[in-house]
């Protein structure tokens, strides 16, 4: 049954890299103003997945909708620039354009792409400057900016041109940690204002604090997914736990499966879904 | 809309034994366009040859190829000469120019200035000119040969640029491997024979024999100061037989020597290039 | 005036041993004058048409189109392992001579066009390696932002690849300039009128070899100097704040 107000939906995507399989059956489904993160191990696939959605990829066999168009289907330039309109893309480093300072950087998509008055533009740029704390730095040059600034400009460039949702691809992975909670907390301000994102990130605690949905990906398949405190709390696949387990450096999965948890984590209300 | 992207799949164990590599040579030059056009040129000059109806443009430069050849002999010679003499000297003024002495530094730095901002073929009228054409040495008197000259005048800005070639290369050493030789109690003179040098000698290579290139190709200036080489001997060739496809055919196949052996000189630097890369 | 200041230098340069008497020949002057001009000419004519091939052929390099690249790639080749001087006489004895035999003598196409023509096209190659090598040294994520921001392939290219590839080859490209005024040298090879040409008339009549060799070499040292000082400015102009240096 089609999911009306689903705004990202993969339906078996198969994609490979010449001889190469990368994505081997995915199907994620994300709705209207919810918080997706992806996780997992490199090389699984996880931006691949992210460059499918926007048509920066093409997967060999599968279905992707953004709202109600078909990617697979567009093949004319325009409609590709018209998607892209829609869904902004954070990446993880080398973003904005290095000859350009950080006002022209957020105004010229807008201008270029869509149409808007210069004047405006500048306008709407100093806000959401403003928005990501970076007021103070519109005529600087992103090579004279730190990491976790650039990314802040390059969340607030994503977002000039109004997108409908957000993709950021690790964008705190190259960043030294003392940067890195500056721009999750951008992040979070985005999801609590409503905006729906889709995240892949190494960044544990921040994804399941802040997501409605978590996917776990290896090897190009979704191992499994579901709220925060189930995959994160009481995985259900040894895979999963094994990850996780890693990524917290040896130590134990944070919550011990206990049998209480399932009794305290009953939610009446759920039942009748 | 294919995918742009390409995955980079490392190429996983040691590099190939020597005998593989020979073999997978070999494999790249028959397969090498140039190489199939200039075997392509070789079997109609042949069968041309053989079966004698050649036309008389071809059979004129059959009969002019052996002096052809002799000409670029010569210029082989003044660019083996040049390079020689000049990796020489450019070595010299690259260890002076390292030099903790400030004069001895800002000495360099006018040499190469000079000699790099100054066009070949004036430099070579320099040296052809301004030389006597002999020489007095004790009690004999040894000529002063042109094509002698022009090694000189070729050699000079070939020394500028070798100096450079060296200083480059040995600024591109990291600092922290000369900490780390002092600090394992090695000399200056040491760590530059054993650590610094070894490392420069690979990274000089390629761009020592771009220099080669140039040289070689700055020979062809010599005919213009009466030096018997290729350029010469076509230009007297064509003079000699007065004919207009002659002349057309042995200006071609001026630019075709020139090419056959330049390029192999140009795909042998950028193999190694690709291999000092990888390192 | 000129004349005292004239006299006055050949009069400092005689008990160096040097002869500069022919400034002071009006005939000889003005020649020599004028291979000034030609030399000037031939540079001003050489730079802007070698940077107009130059990415001409690094964008027909890079296109991806094999129709495009293949034949670009073989002349690239061509020019690259060939002396300047071979191609400037192919280029002048044989094309120019078919070309006036076609045309019957009503030859458009004069020998300083032949040597504009030929230095810039040598030098177009270098210039399209050095830009090629700015285009490819744009970080591919920086691309990908561009495609994420719905700019066209167009736009990407004129925005944001051609901008930074230039600041990225520049340094390259200067080198490159410096080294075509050397090469402008050559057109005294088919006597046309530049320093160098009217140079050796003189000499070949006055036999004052190192003097003139002296100011030609002060003369293209000036010359080589603007080209380098020019690229400085450029280079400072289009400087990325927090970049490289």
């Amino acid at each position: 049954m089609p999911d009306t107000d689903s705004l990202v939906r993969l339906s078996d995507v198969h994609l490979s890299f010449g001889e190469t399989p990368v994505l081997k059956g995915i199907d994620i489904n994300v709705r209207q103003g919810e918080a997706v993160s992806i996780i997992g191990p490199s090389g699984s696939g996880k931006s691949t997945i992210l460059r499918c959605i926007t048509g920066l990829l093409r997967p060999q066999q599968g279905g992707i909708h953004v709202g109600d168009v078909d990617v697979q289907a567009l093949r004319r330039e325009r409609d590709l620039i018209a998607l892209r309109k829609r869904v902004g893309f954070v990446f993880q480093q080398y973003n904005l354009f290095p000859h350009m300072s950080v006002l022209e950087n957020l105004v010229a998509a807008p201008i270029k792409v869509g149409g808007v008055p210069r004047g405006v533009a500048r306008d709407r740029a100093r806000a959401l400057l403003a928005r990501v704390h970076m007021e103070h730095k519109t005529d600087a040059y992103p090579g004279e900016l730190s990491g976790g600034q650039q990314q802040r400009v390059a969340i607030a460039r994503a977002l000039a041109l109004e997108p409908e949702l957000i993709l950021f691809d690790e964008v705190t992975s190259a960043l030294d940690p003392e940067m890195v909670g500056e721009v999750l907390t951008v992040i979070r301000d985005l999801v609590d204002d409503g905006m729906t994102c889709v995240l892949v990130t190494h960044e544990m605690r921040f994804a399941e604090e802040v997501s409605d949905t978590v996917y776990f990906t290896e090897a190009g398949r979704i191992v499994e997914s579901g709220r925060p405190d189930q995959l994160f709390g009481a995985p259900r696949s040894e895979r999963t736990r094994a990850f996780l387990q890693r990524a917290a450096g040896g130590a134990p999965a944070r919550r011990r499966a206990d049998p209480f948890d399932a009794l305290l984590s009953f939610d009446p209300l759920r039942l009748a879904v | 809309m294919a995918n742009d992207t390409t995955l980079k799949l490392g190429r996983a164990g040691q590099a190939p034994g020597a005998r593989t590599r020979v073999r997978g040579v070999l494999r790249g030059v028959w397969r090498d366009p140039w190489f199939i056009v200039l075997l392509l040129l070789a079997v109609p000059a042949l069968y041309l040859r053989v079966s004698g109806t050649t036309p008389v443009a071809v059979e004129r430069l059959w009969y002019w190829w052996p002096a052809l050849m002799r000409g670029l002999g010569m210029n082989v010679q003044i660019s083996l000469l040049a390079m020689a003499m000049g990796t020489l000297l450019g070595l010299v003024v690259g260890a002076i120019s390292l030099s903790p002495l400030a004069p001895l530094r800002a000495s360099t730095r006018a040499y190469v200035l000079v000699f790099r901002n100054a066009p070949i073929l004036v430099l070579v009228y320099f040296t052809t000119y301004v030389f006597p054409f002999e020489v007095p040495v004790a009690h004999w008197v040894l000529p002063f040969p042109d094509w002698i000259k022009v090694v000189i005048g070729l050699a000079l800005p070939a020394s500028a640029n070798v100096a450079e070639i060296f200083r480059g290369a040995v600024q591109s050493i990291p600092a922290a491997q000369w900490e780390a030789a002092h600090s394992l109690g090695f000399a200056r003179t040491q760590i530059f024979r054993t650590v610094i040098l070894p490392q420069c000698l690979r990274r000089m290579l390629p761009p020592w024999m771009n220099l080669y290139a140039s040289i070689t190709m700055s020979t062809a200036l010599a005919s213009l100061v009466g030096v018997h080489d290729l350029v010469d001997t076509a230009t007297v060739a064509s003079n000699t037989v007065a004919r207009t496809d002659f002349t057309i055919l042995i200006y071609f196949t001026l630019l075709a020597l020139f090419f056959a052996y330049c390029y192999p000189i140009s795909r042998l630097t950028r193999y190694l290039e690709r291999r000092h890369a990888r390192h | 005036m000129t004349h005292s200041l004239l006299e006055g230098w050949v009069a400092f340069a005689r008990p160096l041993g040097l002869n500069y008497a022919f400034v002071l020949d009006a005939g000889e002057r003005a020649a020599f004058v004028h291979g000034l001009w030609v030399t000037l000419q031939l540079c001003a004519a050489s730079i802007p048409v070698s940077l107009l091939f130059g990415v001409l052929i690094a964008a027909g390099l890079t296109s991806g189109r094999a129709w495009l690249t293949r034949p670009l790639a073989a002349f690239v080749e061509l020019t690259r392992n060939t002396p300047t001087l071979v191609q400037l006489y192919c280029a002048f004895l044989v094309l120019n001579m078919l070309i006036s035999q076609k045309l019957e003598g009503g030859n458009p196409i004069t020998p300083f066009m032949w040597v504009v023509l030929v230095v810039s096209l040598h030098k177009a190659v270098f210039h399209a390696e050095a830009l090629r090598a700015g285009i490819e040294a744009v970080p591919g994520v920086t691309l990908e932002a561009a495609r994420s921001l719905a700019f066209s392939r167009v736009e990407i290219l004129w925005r944001v690849q051609l901008p930074l590839a230039l600041r990225f080859a520049l340094p390259a490209l200067v080198n490159n300039l410096v080294d075509l005024v050397k090469m402008t040298a050559i057109a005294s090879a088919i006597a046309v009128g530049d320093v160098t040409y009217e140079s050796i008339m003189i000499w070949s009549q006055r036999d004052n070899v190192l003097e003139l060799l002296l100011l030609i070499l002060l003369y293209f040292g000036l010359l080589t100097w603007l080209v380098s000082v020019a690229g400085r400015w450029l280079e400072s102009r289009l400087r990325m704040p927090g970049y490289g240096q």
